[in-house]
């Protein structure tokens, strides 16, 4: 097998890049207020040279209120999840860990639902307690999964499920106090929604993302080494605690930031991070890329299906990823096996 | 992802390492895709926190001085200040309660849309539909260009901010009780200008709960076991408006409850032992002896009192919904849990007995409401 070349890494990555352009663009036309292409070019021209009272106001309203800031929160999104899903991956060694096994989301659905009940209809709370139910189980999790000192993977995996089962049930006592229109608000936040776009600033969001998967793309080569043994990274010269450290918080991140903002997307993180193994193989330093974009293009399509395929009702977007999710990724196992 | 993709990748990757003209070419090609994907958060960024653009605040500030020339500031039954058209032309409803109401103040001309579960009346199925009440898709809702939203309780938190985020009027209802019912009916009339209209149903409605109260003020109250949901058993709380519905028709819920919808165990309802058992609306499987879902083949429910006695009334699907329709069906329930009073005229000598002892209300459409 040919070597891994920084060339190969930057032609995939703007390959599936030129893929995501391509759907986001698509995505942009469908939907349930009809447009045609050429006005969607039009407005989409219009707006790129800041020509705002040419535009309809209609069209402004659907392209740049509606359309793009939902394309823009499911590439944030799709991007961060899976990202964080082969991190996490990587750094237990275990093919089925991903930010739901971890309990991570399970706390930001319980930060979720407590600013709910303290604080409700406040804007911004529901993500900024979504996050710090995040951060906060992300640390437990921490505590309880070392050993000796050293972070023990299947004690991490268990310490996960456990932080997660239990939070869960804490969340179904909670929702029991929920008057009738937050229940339903939460329950399709437990799905996962794009549809209510977050009232902190997008930019900050991806200013976040991209800090955080550049830590884990440096990382990369020696989550190479981490995946064939922690002995033999250790011996090969690789810093394995503080590499383990970084990833952890990196991923952790990427996860509170994603789940705050959208709900809980289940499947992302699992199946994206392997279907890019599948495809490109199993170097992290392409897989990093590949999975960051992979997710946002995943999300990208799983959205538009959400909101196209029963419309004018719209399916929460965590329902639409399994669904496709599951049969693509079926495929992609079978023919491995071949 | 099919095979001739991931070919396609290697085969590129392949040429381009290998030919340095391809090479400086594909470079190219993926340095601009790269920085057309790199600009694209950044527009959305900009999009996004740029809201309030020059340019595009005055093409809206003119789109209003044309077509909504006026607007005025009211509350509404949630707290939200609310900047309401004086003269609505275009409202979409989002609850069927809202819908029904619209309808029977005659302003159906001026419904644009309503939600795939307002079916009453039949007519308001043929309005365009804008979704269900819960997700509604907004784009639907612009796409229909309304100058004002209605909304209840039962809509999310996050459609009404979404809806007012993209500068369109939401203003919510949410009536507790029946005479706040009669309230909202009003309160919708004068916000479309219906002034009139609302006046007399609204007089037409207190007449008859005027009348239905004067003839059960010497009776006691009838204690109900109501179940919105018969398996699992889901009944109402005190501060539903169907609680107070049921004490207009002579009854009392046996469950006090803060919550508004809760799970009632078997045990409790055994305790509780309830007079009558109210069901509602599409619930009639459940009072069907000829079914097998019938209350009476269940294990433990066959046991209660009331189920012995075959006091079972199904209440029409009014009783769910906080609109004029609602008054029709206490009138009716009052007649099941009276007979005494009416002399088994009513909602009984319309639809007949099943079986001596059962007493069967069908749904009502709201045709009934024009001969109250």
């Amino acid at each position: 097998m040919r070597p891994l070349t920084p060339q190969k890494i930057v032609g995939i990555c703007a390959a599936l890049l030129g893929i995501l352009f391509v759907e986001g663009v698509i995505s942009l036309r469908m939907g349930a207020y009809p447009i045609g292409v050429r006005d969607i070019v039009a407005t989409l021209y219009h707006g790129a040279l800041g020509q705002w009272d040419v535009i309809p106001s209609e069209f402004l309203l659907i392209v740049f209120k509606l359309r793009l800031p939902r394309i823009a929160l499911g590439i944030l999104v799709g991007a961060a999840l899976s990202t964080a899903g082969a991190s996490f991956q990587a750094l237990l060694r275990n093919p089925l860990a991903d930010p739901y096994v971890l309990g991570v989301s399970s706390g930001a659905a319980l930060g979720a639902i407590i600013s709910l009940i303290l604080a409700p209809h406040t804007p911004g709370a529901i993500q900024a307690a979504a996050f710090a139910g995040a951060a906060g189980t992300v640390a437990i999790v921490y505590f309880l999964g070392r050993r000796g000192g050293q972070l023990d993977s299947p004690t991490l995996l268990l310490a996960g499920i456990v932080a997660a089962s239990f939070l869960s049930a804490v969340i179904m006592f909670l929702m029991t106090t929920l008057s009738g229109r937050d229940l339903r608000g939460m329950a399709f936040w437990l799905m996962g929604d794009l549809q209510s776009a977050p009232s902190v600033d997008l930019r900050w969001l991806y200013f976040l993302l991209i800090v955080a998967v550049g830590c884990i793309f440096t990382t990369s080569s020696d989550l190479n080494l981490i995946l064939t043994g922690e002995q033999e990274a250790r011996h090969l010269g690789v810093n394995v605690n503080r590499v383990k450290l970084v990833v952890y918080i990196a991923a952790s991140v990427l996860t509170g930031l994603a789940v705050s903002v959208s709900g809980a997307i289940g499947y992302v993180g699992l199946l994206v991070p392997h279907a890019m193994r599948m495809l490109f193989g199993t170097d992290y330093r392409l897989l990093i890329p590949t999975s960051a974009i992979g997710g946002a293009i995943a999300i990208v399509l799983a959205d538009t299906l959400a909101r196209t395929i029963v419309a004018p009702t719209e399916l929460p977007v965590g329902a639409m990823t399994a669904l496709a999710g599951a049969p693509v990724f079926i495929y992609l196992m079978r023919r491995r096996m071949r | 992802m099919p095979r001739f993709v991931r070919e396609a990748f290697l085969l590129w990757g392949r040429d381009f390492l290998e030919r340095r003209l391809k090479l400086k070419i594909l470079w190219t090609v993926g340095g601009v895709l790269a920085a057309c994907a790199a600009l694209q958060p950044c527009a959305f960024g900009a999009s996004q926190t740029q809201q309030p653009h020059p340019a595009a605040g005055q093409a809206q500030d003119a789109d209003k001085a044309t077509n909504k020339p006026a607007t005025k500031i009211v509350v509404d039954e949630t707290g939200r200040r609310v900047a309401v058209p004086i003269n609505v032309r275009r409202v979409v409803s989002l609850a069927p309660n809202l819908t029904e109401t619209i309808y029977a103040l005659g302003l159906e001309d001026k419904l644009a849309g309503d939600t795939t579960y307002c079916d009453v009346p039949a007519a308001a199925k043929d309005k365009p539909h804008v979704g269900g009440t819960t997700n509604p898709s907004l784009e639907a809702i612009v796409a229909l260009h309304p100058d004002l939203v209605l909304a209840t309780a039962i809509n999310r938190w996050e459609t009404v901010a979404a809806l007012e985020k993209l500068g369109i009027a939401v203003y919510t209802l949410d009536p507790h009780t029946v005479r706040e019912t009669l309230e909202s009916i009003m309160l919708l009339g004068d916000l479309m200008g219906a002034h009139e209209q609302a006046t007399a149903l609204v007089a037409k409605l207190q007449s008859t709960l005027d009348d239905l109260q004067a003839r059960l003020r010497e009776r006691p109250l009838v204690h109900v076991l109501f179940l919105v949901w018969d398996d699992p058993p889901i009944t109402i709380g005190q501060n539903t408006f169907i609680a107070d519905a049921l004490r207009w028709a002579g009854a009392e819920s046996v469950l006090i409850s803060d919550q508004d919808w809760p799970h009632i165990s078997m045990e409790e309802v055994v305790r509780l032992a309830p007079e009558y058992i109210v069901l509602a609306g599409d619930h009639l499987a459940a009072s069907d002896p000829t079914k097998s879902n019938d209350l009476r083949h269940r294990p433990t429910w066959d046991q209660l009192e009331a189920v012995k006695l075959g006091r079972i009334v199904v209440a029409s699907d009014e009783m769910t919904r906080p609109a004029p329709g609602l008054v029709e069906a206490i009138v009716t329930l009052a007649h099941n849990l009276h007979p005494e009073v009416f002399g088994n005229a009513g909602g009984n000598s319309k639809n007949g007995k099943i079986e001596p002892g059962l007493q069967l209300v069908e749904a009502h459409d709201a045709g009934v409401l024009c001969a109250l």
